[in-house]
């Protein structure tokens, strides 16, 4: 008992090293981002060190520290503290309240569409393509919604749903964050090559990058209009969440388990898998845009621009997080199939995802 | 073509993990409101803002 003890006192100490140690990357990426573009100012390095955000420092920082601590064989045991989901959640619950409901209101139409039709195409391929390649049925339903919907927890709550392995889950959590690394870097130049107007980038931005945190750093590159959209997309998806997690539970215990005496999922299933920082997101916005027509705009910026600092802060801490928490190892032991599935996919979701996003969101304003 | 599923839902890993997935929903919500509150109240500064 006293050995137990020990040993769950031991887990804490290290998960509050590791948070320590994402709060002190953090706290250097948010100097950086303040102080170089002005000591580069005159130099040839100006161009260069403006157009570096604050997402580039903080994922940058993360893989570096992921290097040392690997090397001084750390990692594993700090890595409880690197709370990506945690602090992504904060960081979007904050930014609600920078957005006017009546932008909600008026991007959830298209937002829901194209998450539907997203969701459904690209969760049909995934799952037929992984099927084609003899992928074992857990780990379809896993990939299936970790690349059509929202990345790892959608991952985690497919992996309730179907009752997948542990190393299933952690394998496809590993492909998440590959994929989405260079996508934070790689759709926001595409926008640029592309010249996508903001709103347009944005939904396309929220409807293809799997992982709710990488959305918001490609989202923050690209800039604030496209950040707005982006999250309200990727929330919706995020909603849609609960749907699929329940629609999964039925299929796996009817059809793929055929364990007839299984309860079928209801209304209860649905709000358990449902993620509630989407209300925290909903509220925020609600209570900000009461705050800013009772006060004024004018009066309700210098408060609203806190918060906006309390987001940056905790969006930080999410890359960080993300950059410490990669992993390569379980992809070595996969083998192929997956990865040419969740490859295959993700062109797909580029592909769909871009038409959606021009369609639906040409005339949407922020 | 699919592999026969496996049945073992292995180490209570995955059930510990979406607890803590949707503990994390509820704490994220609380602490984001909460600071939201804190400072449209006026009660934080600006220049306590890390």
């Amino acid at each position: 008992m006293t050995d137990q003890r020990t040993a769950q006192r031991n887990t804490t100490v290290w998960a509050i090293g590791g948070v320590a140690v994402v709060v002190a990357i953090g706290a250097l990426v948010r100097f950086l981002e303040q102080t170089v573009p002005d000591a580069a100012e005159g130099s040839a390095f100006e161009g260069l060190a403006g157009a570096i955000e604050y997402p580039i420092y903080a994922i940058a920082l993360g893989l570096l520290g992921n290097v040392v601590l690997t090397l001084l064989g750390v990692r594993e045991r700090l890595a409880a503290g690197f709370r990506t989901e945690f602090f992504i959640k904060t960081g979007l619950v904050l930014l609600g309240a920078s957005i006017n409901f009546s932008v909600i209101v008026g991007a959830a139409g298209p937002a829901v569409l194209q998450a539907l039709v997203l969701i459904t195409v690209v969760f049909g391929f995934t799952w037929w393509l992984a099927g084609r390649l003899g992928v074992d049925d857990k780990l379809r339903a896993l990939l299936a919604s970790a690349v059509s919907i929202c990345g790892v927890s959608a991952a985690i709550a497919a992996a309730g749903a179907v009752q997948a392995k542990k190393e299933q889950l952690a394998y496809t959590a590993s492909l998440v964050i590959i994929f989405a690394i260079p996508s934070i870097f790689f759709l926001p130049a595409a926008v640029g090559w592309l010249g996508l107007p903001a709103p347009v980038a944005g939904a396309w931005i929220g409807g293809n990058i799997d992982t709710t945190a990488a959305v918001s750093a490609a989202g923050a590159i690209v800039g604030e209009e496209a950040l707005q959209i982006a999250t309200i997309v990727k929330t919706t998806q995020n909603a849609l969440l609960g749907v699929v997690a329940v629609a999964l539970t039925a299929y796996f215990a009817l059809k793929v388990e055929r364990s007839g005496s299984a309860a079928r999922p209801g209304l209860r299933e649905f709000w358990e898998r449902f993620p509630k920082f989407v209300l925290g997101f909903l509220a925020a916005s609600i209570i900000a845009t009461i705050y800013g027509s009772v006060l004024g705009s004018a009066a309700a910026k210098p408060a609203i621009e806190i918060v906006n600092d309390f987001r940056t802060m905790f969006l930080i801490l999410a890359f960080v997080s993300i950059g410490l928490e990669f992993r390569v190892a379980p992809l070595r032991e996969a083998g192929w199939r997956p990865i040419a599935v969740f490859a295959s996919a993700t062109v797909v979701n580029l592909g769909v995802g871009l038409g959606l996003a021009v369609l639906l969101f040409s005339g949407v304003t922020v | 073509m699919s592999r026969p599923a496996d049945s073992d839902p292995g180490p209570d890993a995955v059930p510990a993990q979406r607890r803590l997935a949707l503990n994390e929903d509820w704490a994220a919500t609380v602490v984001g409101l909460v600071l939201l509150a804190l400072v449209l109240a006026g009660v934080w500064p600006g220049w306590l803002v890390p």
